[in-house]
Protein backbone atom coordinates (compact mmCIF):
# COMPACT_ATOMS: atom_id res chain seq x y z
CA UNK A 1 0.00 0.00 0.00
CA UNK A 2 1.04 3.68 -0.75
CA UNK A 3 -0.29 4.81 2.15
CA UNK A 4 -2.46 3.42 4.86
CA UNK A 5 -6.08 5.11 3.52
CA UNK A 6 -9.27 4.32 3.12
CA UNK A 7 -9.31 4.10 -0.39
CA UNK A 8 -6.23 1.23 -1.00
CA UNK A 9 -7.89 -0.65 2.11
CA UNK A 10 -11.13 -1.12 -0.09
CA UNK A 11 -9.35 -2.34 -3.00
CA UNK A 12 -7.47 -4.40 -0.95
CA UNK A 13 -10.26 -6.02 0.78
CA UNK A 14 -12.05 -6.82 -2.35
CA UNK A 15 -8.92 -8.26 -3.57
CA UNK A 16 -8.32 -10.85 -0.71
CA UNK A 17 -12.21 -11.54 -0.81
CA UNK A 18 -11.53 -12.29 -4.56
CA UNK A 19 -8.73 -14.16 -4.49
CA UNK A 20 -9.85 -16.43 -1.55
CA UNK A 21 -12.65 -17.31 -3.18
CA UNK A 22 -10.74 -18.44 -6.57
CA UNK A 23 -8.70 -20.45 -4.84
CA UNK A 24 -11.43 -21.91 -2.04
CA UNK A 25 -10.79 -25.30 -1.72
CA UNK A 26 -7.05 -25.84 -3.25
CA UNK A 27 -3.50 -24.21 -1.53
CA UNK A 28 -4.44 -21.52 1.13
CA UNK A 29 -2.52 -18.29 0.09
CA UNK A 30 -0.97 -16.03 2.37
CA UNK A 31 -1.02 -12.51 2.22
CA UNK A 32 1.91 -10.24 4.02
CA UNK A 33 0.44 -6.49 4.28
CA UNK A 34 2.85 -3.66 4.51
CA UNK A 35 1.22 -0.19 4.95
CA UNK A 36 4.37 2.08 4.81
CA UNK A 37 3.85 6.08 5.76
CA UNK A 38 3.66 7.73 2.22
CA UNK A 39 7.40 8.39 1.71
CA UNK A 40 9.96 7.13 -0.58
CA UNK A 41 12.21 5.76 2.53
CA UNK A 42 8.87 3.49 3.74
CA UNK A 43 7.72 2.88 0.64
CA UNK A 44 11.08 1.00 -0.56
CA UNK A 45 12.21 -0.63 2.75
CA UNK A 46 7.92 -2.36 2.34
CA UNK A 47 9.38 -3.37 -1.55
CA UNK A 48 12.94 -4.78 0.01
CA UNK A 49 11.14 -7.00 3.00
CA UNK A 50 8.40 -8.20 0.60
CA UNK A 51 11.25 -9.23 -1.94
CA UNK A 52 13.56 -10.76 0.98
CA UNK A 53 10.42 -13.02 1.65
CA UNK A 54 11.13 -14.54 -1.37
CA UNK A 55 7.32 -13.80 -1.93
CA UNK A 56 5.49 -15.82 -5.32
CA UNK A 57 3.53 -12.12 -6.53
CA UNK A 58 3.67 -8.63 -5.20
CA UNK A 59 0.33 -6.91 -5.08
CA UNK A 60 0.88 -3.06 -4.72
CA UNK A 61 -1.92 -0.39 -4.50
CA UNK A 62 -1.27 3.37 -5.54
CA UNK A 63 1.79 4.55 -7.91
CA UNK A 64 4.45 4.97 -5.44
CA UNK A 65 4.87 1.72 -3.99
CA UNK A 66 4.27 0.10 -7.40
CA UNK A 67 7.39 2.33 -8.70
CA UNK A 68 9.40 1.21 -5.16
CA UNK A 69 8.84 -2.53 -6.37
CA UNK A 70 10.08 -1.76 -10.36
CA UNK A 71 13.17 -0.08 -8.64
CA UNK A 72 14.43 -2.86 -7.14
CA UNK A 73 14.43 -4.82 -10.22
CA UNK A 74 12.94 -8.13 -9.02
CA UNK A 75 11.85 -10.74 -10.65
CA UNK A 76 8.99 -11.77 -8.33
CA UNK A 77 5.81 -10.59 -10.58
CA UNK A 78 3.67 -7.65 -9.75
CA UNK A 79 0.63 -6.13 -10.20
CA UNK A 80 -0.61 -3.12 -9.74
CA UNK A 81 -3.98 -1.70 -9.34
CA UNK A 82 -5.14 2.23 -7.84
CA UNK A 83 -3.25 3.92 -10.34
CA UNK A 84 -4.24 7.16 -11.59
CA UNK A 85 -4.44 6.79 -15.71
CA UNK A 86 -2.27 3.83 -15.24
CA UNK A 87 -0.88 4.26 -19.78
CA UNK A 88 0.29 7.71 -18.40
CA UNK A 89 2.40 6.50 -15.45
CA UNK A 90 5.97 5.63 -15.67
CA UNK A 91 5.44 1.55 -15.39
CA UNK A 92 7.58 0.17 -17.66
CA UNK A 93 7.91 -3.62 -16.62
CA UNK A 94 7.92 -6.85 -17.91
CA UNK A 95 7.17 -8.79 -15.27
CA UNK A 96 4.36 -6.50 -14.17
CA UNK A 97 0.45 -5.24 -15.12
CA UNK A 98 -2.37 -4.12 -13.28
CA UNK A 99 -5.18 -1.74 -13.25
CA UNK A 100 -6.08 1.86 -12.43
CA UNK A 101 -8.98 3.88 -12.96
CA UNK A 102 -8.94 7.79 -14.95
CA UNK A 103 -11.81 10.71 -13.21
CA UNK A 104 -12.03 13.36 -15.06
CA UNK A 105 -10.79 16.13 -13.51
CA UNK A 106 -12.69 18.59 -15.74
CA UNK A 107 -15.92 17.72 -14.28
CA UNK A 108 -14.73 18.32 -10.62
CA UNK A 109 -13.73 21.77 -12.21
CA UNK A 110 -17.69 22.00 -13.52
CA UNK A 111 -19.25 21.10 -10.63
CA UNK A 112 -17.64 23.62 -8.33
CA UNK A 113 -18.88 26.57 -11.20
CA UNK A 114 -22.24 25.05 -10.70
CA UNK A 115 -22.11 25.33 -6.82
CA UNK A 116 -20.42 28.40 -6.70
CA UNK A 117 -17.75 31.22 -8.28
CA UNK A 118 -15.02 30.69 -8.64
CA UNK A 119 -11.94 32.77 -9.21
CA UNK A 120 -9.54 31.10 -7.39
CA UNK A 121 -8.89 27.33 -7.88
CA UNK A 122 -6.59 25.72 -4.56
CA UNK A 123 -5.04 22.77 -5.45
CA UNK A 124 -3.43 20.10 -2.98
CA UNK A 125 -0.71 17.73 -3.98
CA UNK A 126 1.96 15.92 -3.42
CA UNK A 127 5.05 16.41 -5.22
CA UNK A 128 6.60 13.01 -3.96
CA UNK A 129 3.85 11.27 -5.78
CA UNK A 130 4.16 11.38 -9.16
CA UNK A 131 0.33 10.62 -9.95
CA UNK A 132 -0.77 13.63 -7.37
CA UNK A 133 1.74 16.00 -9.20
CA UNK A 134 -0.19 14.59 -12.71
CA UNK A 135 -3.29 15.97 -11.43
CA UNK A 136 -2.46 19.08 -10.49
CA UNK A 137 -0.81 19.75 -13.85
CA UNK A 138 -3.60 18.62 -15.16
CA UNK A 139 -6.46 20.67 -13.41
CA UNK A 140 -4.00 23.68 -13.43
CA UNK A 141 -4.39 23.46 -16.83
CA UNK A 142 -7.98 23.36 -17.25
CA UNK A 143 -8.38 26.11 -14.82
CA UNK A 144 -5.94 28.52 -16.86
CA UNK A 145 -8.04 27.42 -19.73
CA UNK A 146 -11.18 29.13 -17.88
CA UNK A 147 -9.43 32.27 -16.97
CA UNK A 148 -9.49 30.61 -13.05
CA UNK A 149 -6.07 31.27 -11.31
CA UNK A 150 -4.71 28.18 -9.15
CA UNK A 151 -3.55 28.15 -5.68
CA UNK A 152 -0.66 25.37 -5.18
CA UNK A 153 -0.21 23.73 -2.28
CA UNK A 154 2.32 20.74 -1.81
CA UNK A 155 2.24 18.71 1.32
CA UNK A 156 4.93 16.56 1.88
CA UNK A 157 4.76 16.37 5.83
CA UNK A 158 2.14 17.14 8.56
CA UNK A 159 3.90 20.76 8.72
CA UNK A 160 2.85 21.55 5.25
CA UNK A 161 -1.11 21.91 6.67
CA UNK A 162 -0.16 25.20 8.01
CA UNK A 163 0.10 26.78 4.53
CA UNK A 164 -3.92 25.47 4.60
CA UNK A 165 -4.75 28.42 7.05
CA UNK A 166 -3.69 31.72 5.11
CA UNK A 167 -5.27 30.11 1.66
CA UNK A 168 -7.39 32.52 -0.56
CA UNK A 169 -8.94 30.10 -3.16
CA UNK A 170 -12.98 30.12 -3.25
CA UNK A 171 -13.02 25.69 -4.19
CA UNK A 172 -10.02 23.32 -3.21
CA UNK A 173 -9.26 20.08 -5.14
CA UNK A 174 -7.77 17.44 -3.09
CA UNK A 175 -5.61 15.15 -5.55
CA UNK A 176 -5.30 11.43 -5.20
CA UNK A 177 -2.18 11.63 -2.69
CA UNK A 178 -2.13 9.07 0.11
CA UNK A 179 -0.31 11.46 2.06
CA UNK A 180 -2.48 14.18 1.62
CA UNK A 181 -5.75 11.31 2.25
CA UNK A 182 -4.14 10.94 5.63
CA UNK A 183 -4.43 13.77 6.81
CA UNK A 184 -7.61 14.24 5.31
CA UNK A 185 -9.94 15.39 8.88
CA UNK A 186 -7.41 17.59 9.57
CA UNK A 187 -6.90 19.39 5.83
CA UNK A 188 -11.10 19.64 5.93
CA UNK A 189 -11.34 20.80 9.55
CA UNK A 190 -8.73 23.61 8.22
CA UNK A 191 -10.56 24.81 5.39
CA UNK A 192 -13.72 24.70 7.13
CA UNK A 193 -12.86 27.26 9.01
CA UNK A 194 -12.35 29.24 6.04
CA UNK A 195 -15.93 27.76 4.41
CA UNK A 196 -13.69 26.78 1.45
CA UNK A 197 -15.72 23.36 -0.04
CA UNK A 198 -13.20 20.60 -1.10
CA UNK A 199 -13.50 18.09 -4.03
CA UNK A 200 -11.53 15.21 -4.91
CA UNK A 201 -11.15 11.56 -6.56
CA UNK A 202 -10.59 8.94 -3.21
CA UNK A 203 -14.33 7.79 -2.27
CA UNK A 204 -14.64 9.93 1.06
CA UNK A 205 -15.72 6.49 3.14
CA UNK A 206 -15.69 7.76 6.25
CA UNK A 207 -17.18 11.14 5.44
CA UNK A 208 -14.72 12.86 6.50
CA UNK A 209 -16.51 15.87 4.66
CA UNK A 210 -15.56 16.25 1.04
CA UNK A 211 -18.56 18.37 -0.93
CA UNK A 212 -17.89 16.63 -4.30
CA UNK A 213 -16.24 13.42 -4.63
CA UNK A 214 -16.50 12.03 -8.57
CA UNK A 215 -14.27 8.69 -8.17
CA UNK A 216 -13.91 5.37 -9.29
CA UNK A 217 -15.29 2.35 -7.55
CA UNK A 218 -12.39 0.72 -5.72
CA UNK A 219 -14.23 -2.97 -5.48
CA UNK A 220 -13.70 -3.53 -9.23
CA UNK A 221 -10.09 -2.82 -9.13
CA UNK A 222 -9.60 -5.11 -6.65
CA UNK A 223 -11.58 -7.86 -8.35
CA UNK A 224 -9.73 -7.47 -11.23
CA UNK A 225 -6.22 -7.30 -9.80
CA UNK A 226 -7.16 -10.57 -8.41
CA UNK A 227 -8.13 -12.10 -11.34
CA UNK A 228 -4.42 -11.11 -12.49
CA UNK A 229 -2.77 -12.31 -9.29
CA UNK A 230 -4.83 -15.51 -9.65
CA UNK A 231 -3.93 -16.04 -13.52
CA UNK A 232 -0.31 -14.87 -12.55
CA UNK A 233 0.12 -17.62 -9.87
CA UNK A 234 -1.24 -20.16 -12.06
CA UNK A 235 1.54 -19.65 -14.77
CA UNK A 236 0.83 -17.05 -17.34
CA UNK A 237 3.30 -14.53 -17.62
CA UNK A 238 2.40 -10.81 -16.10
CA UNK A 239 3.36 -9.75 -20.09
CA UNK A 240 0.99 -11.66 -21.37
CA UNK A 241 -2.06 -9.98 -19.22
CA UNK A 242 -3.08 -6.68 -20.52
CA UNK A 243 -3.18 -3.69 -17.91
CA UNK A 244 -6.37 -2.42 -17.45
CA UNK A 245 -8.12 1.45 -16.50
CA UNK A 246 -11.34 2.00 -15.77
CA UNK A 247 -13.88 4.71 -16.57
CA UNK A 248 -16.68 4.71 -14.44
CA UNK A 249 -17.37 6.53 -11.65
CA UNK A 250 -19.22 7.93 -9.16
CA UNK A 251 -20.45 10.65 -8.33
CA UNK A 252 -21.31 11.78 -4.66
CA UNK A 253 -22.89 14.98 -3.16
CA UNK A 254 -22.68 15.94 0.66
CA UNK A 255 -25.06 18.08 2.06
CA UNK A 256 -24.21 18.01 5.28
CA UNK A 257 -20.94 19.43 4.52
CA UNK A 258 -23.11 21.82 2.04
CA UNK A 259 -24.87 23.10 5.08
CA UNK A 260 -21.93 23.91 7.14
CA UNK A 261 -20.33 25.89 4.39
CA UNK A 262 -24.06 27.28 3.56
CA UNK A 263 -23.92 26.48 0.05
CA UNK A 264 -26.97 25.33 -1.44
CA UNK A 265 -26.88 22.26 -3.98
CA UNK A 266 -29.92 23.29 -7.09
CA UNK A 267 -31.85 20.69 -7.67
CA UNK A 268 -30.52 20.00 -11.38
CA UNK A 269 -27.36 19.56 -9.80
CA UNK A 270 -28.68 16.73 -6.70
CA UNK A 271 -30.70 14.53 -9.69
CA UNK A 272 -27.15 13.73 -11.25
CA UNK A 273 -25.72 12.08 -8.00
CA UNK A 274 -25.13 8.95 -7.62
CA UNK A 275 -25.57 8.99 -3.98
CA UNK A 276 -26.18 11.96 -1.93
CA UNK A 277 -25.37 12.22 1.83
CA UNK A 278 -27.72 13.99 3.88
CA UNK B 1 -26.67 8.91 6.29
CA UNK B 2 -29.17 8.18 3.74
CA UNK B 3 -28.33 7.42 0.33
CA UNK B 4 -30.99 8.88 -2.22
CA UNK B 5 -32.04 6.65 -4.80
CA UNK B 6 -32.55 7.24 -8.55
CA UNK B 7 -36.33 6.56 -8.12
CA UNK B 8 -36.82 8.48 -5.26
CA UNK B 9 -34.52 11.49 -7.05
CA UNK B 10 -37.15 10.76 -9.72
CA UNK B 11 -40.26 11.03 -7.37
CA UNK B 12 -38.61 14.35 -5.91
CA UNK B 13 -38.86 15.44 -9.81
CA UNK B 14 -42.50 14.73 -10.42
CA UNK B 15 -43.37 16.23 -7.19
CA UNK B 16 -42.12 19.33 -7.67
CA UNK B 17 -43.86 19.29 -11.12
CA UNK B 18 -47.11 18.47 -9.59
CA UNK B 19 -46.49 21.20 -6.82
CA UNK B 20 -46.27 23.82 -10.12
CA UNK B 21 -49.56 22.52 -11.65
CA UNK B 22 -51.21 22.62 -8.50
CA UNK B 23 -49.94 26.57 -8.48
CA UNK B 24 -50.47 27.32 -11.88
CA UNK B 25 -53.65 25.58 -12.90
CA UNK B 26 -56.10 24.74 -10.13
CA UNK B 27 -58.67 23.35 -12.68
CA UNK B 28 -59.17 23.02 -16.04
CA UNK B 29 -62.69 23.73 -17.91
CA UNK B 30 -64.10 21.54 -20.29
CA UNK B 31 -64.41 23.38 -24.01
CA UNK B 32 -66.92 22.49 -26.44
CA UNK B 33 -66.10 22.29 -30.46
CA UNK B 34 -68.10 25.19 -31.11
CA UNK B 35 -68.59 27.76 -28.18
CA UNK B 36 -65.24 30.25 -27.05
CA UNK B 37 -63.78 28.58 -24.07
CA UNK B 38 -62.93 31.19 -21.06
CA UNK B 39 -59.94 29.49 -20.69
CA UNK B 40 -56.87 27.17 -22.10
CA UNK B 41 -55.18 24.77 -20.51
CA UNK B 42 -51.85 24.04 -22.07
CA UNK B 43 -49.18 21.13 -20.80
CA UNK B 44 -45.61 21.56 -20.98
CA UNK B 45 -43.35 18.97 -21.17
CA UNK B 46 -40.65 19.10 -18.37
CA UNK B 47 -37.16 20.40 -18.92
CA UNK B 48 -33.74 20.63 -17.00
CA UNK B 49 -34.73 23.12 -15.06
CA UNK B 50 -38.40 23.28 -14.84
CA UNK B 51 -38.56 26.65 -13.03
CA UNK B 52 -36.69 28.74 -15.35
CA UNK B 53 -38.79 26.57 -17.90
CA UNK B 54 -42.46 27.77 -16.09
CA UNK B 55 -41.05 31.81 -15.94
CA UNK B 56 -40.17 31.55 -19.95
CA UNK B 57 -43.83 29.94 -20.85
CA UNK B 58 -45.70 31.96 -18.61
CA UNK B 59 -44.67 35.48 -20.07
CA UNK B 60 -45.95 33.58 -23.67
CA UNK B 61 -49.06 32.42 -22.08
CA UNK B 62 -50.25 36.15 -20.04
CA UNK B 63 -49.44 37.44 -24.07
CA UNK B 64 -51.49 34.79 -25.71
CA UNK B 65 -53.89 35.70 -23.27
CA UNK B 66 -53.72 39.13 -23.82
CA UNK B 67 -54.20 38.54 -28.25
CA UNK B 68 -56.50 36.00 -27.88
CA UNK B 69 -58.67 37.23 -25.35
CA UNK B 70 -59.02 34.10 -23.60
CA UNK B 71 -56.92 32.96 -20.47
CA UNK B 72 -54.02 30.77 -21.85
CA UNK B 73 -53.28 28.93 -18.45
CA UNK B 74 -50.33 26.32 -17.71
CA UNK B 75 -49.46 23.05 -16.20
CA UNK B 76 -46.19 20.97 -16.44
CA UNK B 77 -46.92 17.05 -16.91
CA UNK B 78 -44.82 15.14 -14.87
CA UNK B 79 -42.70 13.40 -17.49
CA UNK B 80 -42.35 12.77 -21.32
CA UNK B 81 -43.99 10.25 -22.24
CA UNK B 82 -47.42 10.78 -20.14
CA UNK B 83 -49.01 13.25 -22.70
CA UNK B 84 -51.72 11.12 -23.72
CA UNK B 85 -52.49 10.48 -19.98
CA UNK B 86 -52.51 13.78 -19.53
CA UNK B 87 -54.63 15.21 -22.11
CA UNK B 88 -57.20 12.86 -20.51
CA UNK B 89 -56.62 13.38 -17.02
CA UNK B 90 -55.75 16.90 -17.17
CA UNK B 91 -58.64 17.87 -19.62
CA UNK B 92 -55.62 19.82 -21.70
CA UNK B 93 -57.17 22.07 -24.72
CA UNK B 94 -53.24 21.86 -25.79
CA UNK B 95 -49.28 21.13 -25.20
CA UNK B 96 -46.00 21.99 -26.40
CA UNK B 97 -44.54 18.78 -27.17
CA UNK B 98 -41.19 17.49 -28.09
CA UNK B 99 -41.21 15.64 -31.18
CA UNK B 100 -41.88 11.99 -30.17
CA UNK B 101 -44.70 12.57 -27.90
CA UNK B 102 -46.36 15.14 -30.36
CA UNK B 103 -46.00 12.51 -32.96
CA UNK B 104 -48.01 10.14 -30.52
CA UNK B 105 -50.75 13.21 -29.63
CA UNK B 106 -51.63 13.41 -33.23
CA UNK B 107 -51.78 9.77 -33.49
CA UNK B 108 -53.84 8.77 -30.66
CA UNK B 109 -55.44 12.23 -30.08
CA UNK B 110 -55.84 14.08 -33.80
CA UNK B 111 -54.23 16.79 -32.02
CA UNK B 112 -53.29 19.67 -34.60
CA UNK B 113 -49.53 20.65 -34.82
CA UNK B 114 -49.87 24.25 -34.77
CA UNK B 115 -46.46 26.45 -34.41
CA UNK B 116 -42.89 25.45 -33.36
CA UNK B 117 -40.48 27.91 -31.81
CA UNK B 118 -37.00 29.28 -33.52
CA UNK B 119 -34.58 28.92 -30.90
CA UNK B 120 -31.62 32.51 -30.67
CA UNK B 121 -29.70 30.18 -33.49
CA UNK B 122 -32.50 30.46 -35.69
CA UNK B 123 -33.64 26.38 -35.73
CA UNK B 124 -36.55 25.23 -35.21
CA UNK B 125 -35.72 21.37 -35.37
CA UNK B 126 -33.11 19.48 -32.93
CA UNK B 127 -31.69 16.17 -33.61
CA UNK B 128 -29.96 13.26 -31.43
CA UNK B 129 -26.84 13.33 -30.62
CA UNK B 130 -24.97 9.74 -29.97
CA UNK B 131 -21.74 10.73 -28.30
CA UNK B 132 -18.56 9.13 -26.27
CA UNK B 133 -15.98 10.85 -24.33
CA UNK B 134 -13.14 11.92 -26.55
CA UNK B 135 -10.98 9.64 -24.68
CA UNK B 136 -12.64 6.60 -24.02
CA UNK B 137 -11.37 4.52 -26.62
CA UNK B 138 -14.89 4.39 -28.61
CA UNK B 139 -14.77 4.59 -32.00
CA UNK B 140 -16.95 2.29 -33.43
CA UNK B 141 -20.12 -0.49 -32.45
CA UNK B 142 -17.62 -2.90 -31.52
CA UNK B 143 -16.09 -0.70 -28.99
CA UNK B 144 -19.28 -0.04 -27.61
CA UNK B 145 -20.10 -3.63 -26.84
CA UNK B 146 -20.37 -4.10 -22.48
CA UNK B 147 -20.16 -0.55 -22.31
CA UNK B 148 -22.78 1.51 -20.28
CA UNK B 149 -25.21 3.95 -22.21
CA UNK B 150 -27.61 6.55 -20.45
CA UNK B 151 -30.78 7.44 -22.61
CA UNK B 152 -32.78 10.54 -21.87
CA UNK B 153 -36.44 9.37 -21.88
CA UNK B 154 -38.38 6.02 -23.42
CA UNK B 155 -40.88 8.90 -24.76
CA UNK B 156 -37.71 11.21 -26.70
CA UNK B 157 -36.93 11.09 -30.27
CA UNK B 158 -33.18 12.44 -29.77
CA UNK B 159 -32.53 10.54 -26.29
CA UNK B 160 -34.03 6.83 -26.80
CA UNK B 161 -35.80 6.29 -30.46
CA UNK B 162 -32.96 7.21 -32.31
CA UNK B 163 -30.41 5.63 -30.15
CA UNK B 164 -32.19 1.90 -30.56
CA UNK B 165 -33.00 2.69 -34.43
CA UNK B 166 -28.80 3.25 -34.96
CA UNK B 167 -28.04 0.69 -32.74
CA UNK B 168 -30.85 -1.93 -34.33
CA UNK B 169 -29.14 -0.44 -37.98
CA UNK B 170 -26.32 -2.08 -37.00
CA UNK B 171 -27.11 -5.15 -35.53
CA UNK B 172 -28.49 -4.30 -32.34
CA UNK B 173 -31.55 -6.15 -31.46
CA UNK B 174 -31.40 -6.20 -27.67
CA UNK B 175 -29.73 -3.53 -25.72
CA UNK B 176 -29.81 -6.03 -22.82
CA UNK B 177 -27.68 -8.26 -24.22
CA UNK B 178 -25.58 -5.76 -25.85
CA UNK B 179 -24.67 -3.45 -22.92
CA UNK B 180 -23.44 -3.58 -19.66
CA UNK B 181 -26.08 -1.47 -18.27
CA UNK B 182 -28.72 1.25 -19.95
CA UNK B 183 -30.94 3.73 -17.69
CA UNK B 184 -32.48 6.59 -17.80
CA UNK B 185 -31.35 10.28 -16.78
CA UNK B 186 -34.53 11.94 -17.03
CA UNK B 187 -32.98 14.81 -19.10
CA UNK B 188 -30.50 15.82 -21.88
CA UNK B 189 -28.22 18.10 -20.24
CA UNK B 190 -28.33 15.14 -17.21
CA UNK B 191 -27.37 12.57 -19.71
CA UNK B 192 -24.46 15.00 -21.32
CA UNK B 193 -23.33 15.32 -17.76
CA UNK B 194 -23.31 11.65 -17.61
CA UNK B 195 -20.94 10.99 -20.25
CA UNK B 196 -18.79 13.63 -19.19
CA UNK B 197 -18.35 12.03 -15.77
CA UNK B 198 -17.51 8.83 -17.19
CA UNK B 199 -20.65 7.50 -15.01
CA UNK B 200 -21.73 6.21 -18.41
CA UNK B 201 -19.82 5.60 -21.53
CA UNK B 202 -22.15 6.32 -24.48
CA UNK B 203 -24.95 8.80 -24.22
CA UNK B 204 -27.65 10.44 -26.28
CA UNK B 205 -29.11 13.41 -25.82
CA UNK B 206 -30.50 16.43 -28.33
CA UNK B 207 -28.29 18.55 -30.62
CA UNK B 208 -29.84 21.57 -29.07
CA UNK B 209 -29.19 21.33 -25.59
CA UNK B 210 -25.79 19.60 -26.53
CA UNK B 211 -25.00 22.68 -28.09
CA UNK B 212 -26.18 25.43 -25.47
CA UNK B 213 -23.97 23.41 -22.86
CA UNK B 214 -20.88 23.47 -25.58
CA UNK B 215 -21.29 26.98 -25.90
CA UNK B 216 -21.74 27.89 -22.05
CA UNK B 217 -18.62 26.00 -21.39
CA UNK B 218 -16.24 25.02 -24.54
CA UNK B 219 -14.11 22.28 -22.85
CA UNK B 220 -17.55 19.75 -22.98
CA UNK B 221 -16.96 20.13 -26.85
CA UNK B 222 -13.40 19.53 -26.52
CA UNK B 223 -14.26 16.59 -24.37
CA UNK B 224 -17.38 14.85 -26.38
CA UNK B 225 -16.95 12.98 -29.48
CA UNK B 226 -20.54 13.12 -31.29
CA UNK B 227 -20.63 9.82 -33.26
CA UNK B 228 -24.01 9.65 -34.47
CA UNK B 229 -26.68 12.17 -35.60
CA UNK B 230 -30.51 11.33 -36.32
CA UNK B 231 -32.33 13.68 -39.00
CA UNK B 232 -33.94 16.58 -37.73
CA UNK B 233 -37.51 16.57 -36.92
CA UNK B 234 -39.62 19.80 -34.56
CA UNK B 235 -38.00 20.18 -31.05
CA UNK B 236 -41.51 21.36 -29.89
CA UNK B 237 -44.21 22.49 -31.09
CA UNK B 238 -47.75 23.50 -30.07
CA UNK B 239 -50.51 21.10 -30.62
CA UNK B 240 -54.16 21.55 -29.82
CA UNK B 241 -56.92 19.52 -29.70
CA UNK B 242 -59.55 19.20 -32.43
CA UNK B 243 -62.63 19.79 -30.03
CA UNK B 244 -61.02 23.65 -30.56
CA UNK B 245 -62.84 25.57 -32.15
CA UNK B 246 -61.31 25.58 -35.87
CA UNK B 247 -61.52 30.26 -35.25
CA UNK B 248 -59.30 29.88 -31.91
CA UNK B 249 -57.38 27.35 -33.21
CA UNK B 250 -56.55 30.20 -36.37
CA UNK B 251 -56.39 33.11 -34.18
CA UNK B 252 -53.60 31.12 -32.04
CA UNK B 253 -51.35 30.11 -34.83
CA UNK B 254 -51.80 33.93 -36.33
CA UNK B 255 -50.46 35.32 -33.01
CA UNK B 256 -47.54 33.11 -32.77
CA UNK B 257 -46.81 33.52 -36.41
CA UNK B 258 -46.99 37.17 -36.39
CA UNK B 259 -45.10 37.99 -32.50
CA UNK B 260 -41.98 38.90 -34.23
CA UNK B 261 -43.56 41.33 -36.06
CA UNK B 262 -45.21 43.02 -32.85
CA UNK B 263 -42.79 45.66 -30.54
CA UNK B 264 -45.00 43.65 -27.70
CA UNK B 265 -44.42 40.54 -29.05
CA UNK B 266 -40.70 40.70 -29.91
CA UNK B 267 -40.51 41.18 -25.93
CA UNK B 268 -41.75 38.48 -25.12
CA UNK B 269 -39.90 36.26 -27.74
CA UNK B 270 -36.49 37.27 -25.70
CA UNK B 271 -37.70 36.93 -22.19
CA UNK B 272 -39.04 33.01 -23.85
CA UNK B 273 -35.43 33.17 -25.39
CA UNK B 274 -36.79 32.65 -29.47
CA UNK B 275 -36.95 34.32 -32.33
CA UNK B 276 -40.12 33.26 -33.71
CA UNK B 277 -42.71 30.87 -34.36
CA UNK B 278 -43.20 28.80 -38.04
CA UNK B 279 -46.14 27.07 -39.20
CA UNK B 280 -46.01 23.09 -38.38
CA UNK B 281 -47.69 20.25 -40.34
CA UNK B 282 -48.32 17.10 -39.68
CA UNK B 283 -46.24 15.43 -42.07
CA UNK B 284 -43.03 17.12 -40.19
CA UNK B 285 -43.45 14.02 -37.48
CA UNK B 286 -43.56 11.48 -40.20
CA UNK B 287 -40.02 10.47 -39.82
CA UNK B 288 -40.54 10.08 -36.25
CA UNK B 289 -43.40 7.09 -36.69
CA UNK B 290 -41.29 5.47 -39.23
CA UNK B 291 -38.03 5.48 -36.94
CA UNK B 292 -40.30 4.00 -34.19
CA UNK B 293 -41.81 1.81 -36.48
CA UNK B 294 -38.59 0.27 -37.70
CA UNK B 295 -36.67 0.10 -34.16
CA UNK B 296 -40.13 -0.65 -32.12
CA UNK B 297 -42.27 -1.87 -34.24
CA UNK B 298 -45.07 0.59 -33.05
CA UNK B 299 -45.00 4.24 -31.90
CA UNK B 300 -47.22 3.63 -28.57
CA UNK B 301 -45.26 1.11 -27.31
CA UNK B 302 -42.93 3.50 -24.91
CA UNK B 303 -43.80 6.36 -23.15
CA UNK B 304 -47.84 6.17 -23.43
Amino acid sequence: MTGDIPYYRAIHEAFVAEINSRFAGSEKIEIILQRPFPNPISWSNAARKLIAFDVDLIVTYGLPAAEAVIHEKSRIPLVYAGLFEPENAAIKAKNATGCGFKVPLSSILRYFKRLKTVNTLGILFCSLEEDSVRQFETMQDLAAQQNIKTEKIDIRSRADLDKLKAMESDVVFISGSSLVHLFLDDIIKLLEQQRIPVATIFPDDTEAGVLVTLSQPPISQGHLAAEMAWQILLGTKPADINAYTFRDTELVFNKVEARRLEIDFPIQLLIEATRVIE
Amino acid sequence: MRHVSRSARHFARCFIACLLVCSVATAALAVSASAQPDELLIGIEPEHNIFDQMERYRTLADYLSEQLGVKVKLTIMSRYGEVIKRFRTLRLDGAFLTSYTATMGIKELHLEPIASPVNLYGASTSQGYIFVRKDSGIRSMIDMKGGSIVFVDPATMEGYLFPLVFLAQHGVKNINEFFHDYYFSGSHASAIFTVLDGRADIGAAKSTVFDQLVKSDPSIGQELDIIAQSPKAPEVTLCIKSEISQNLRERLTRVLLHMDKTVAGKNVLQQFKAQGFVKSNTEDFAIIEKMAQESLGSLTVHGK
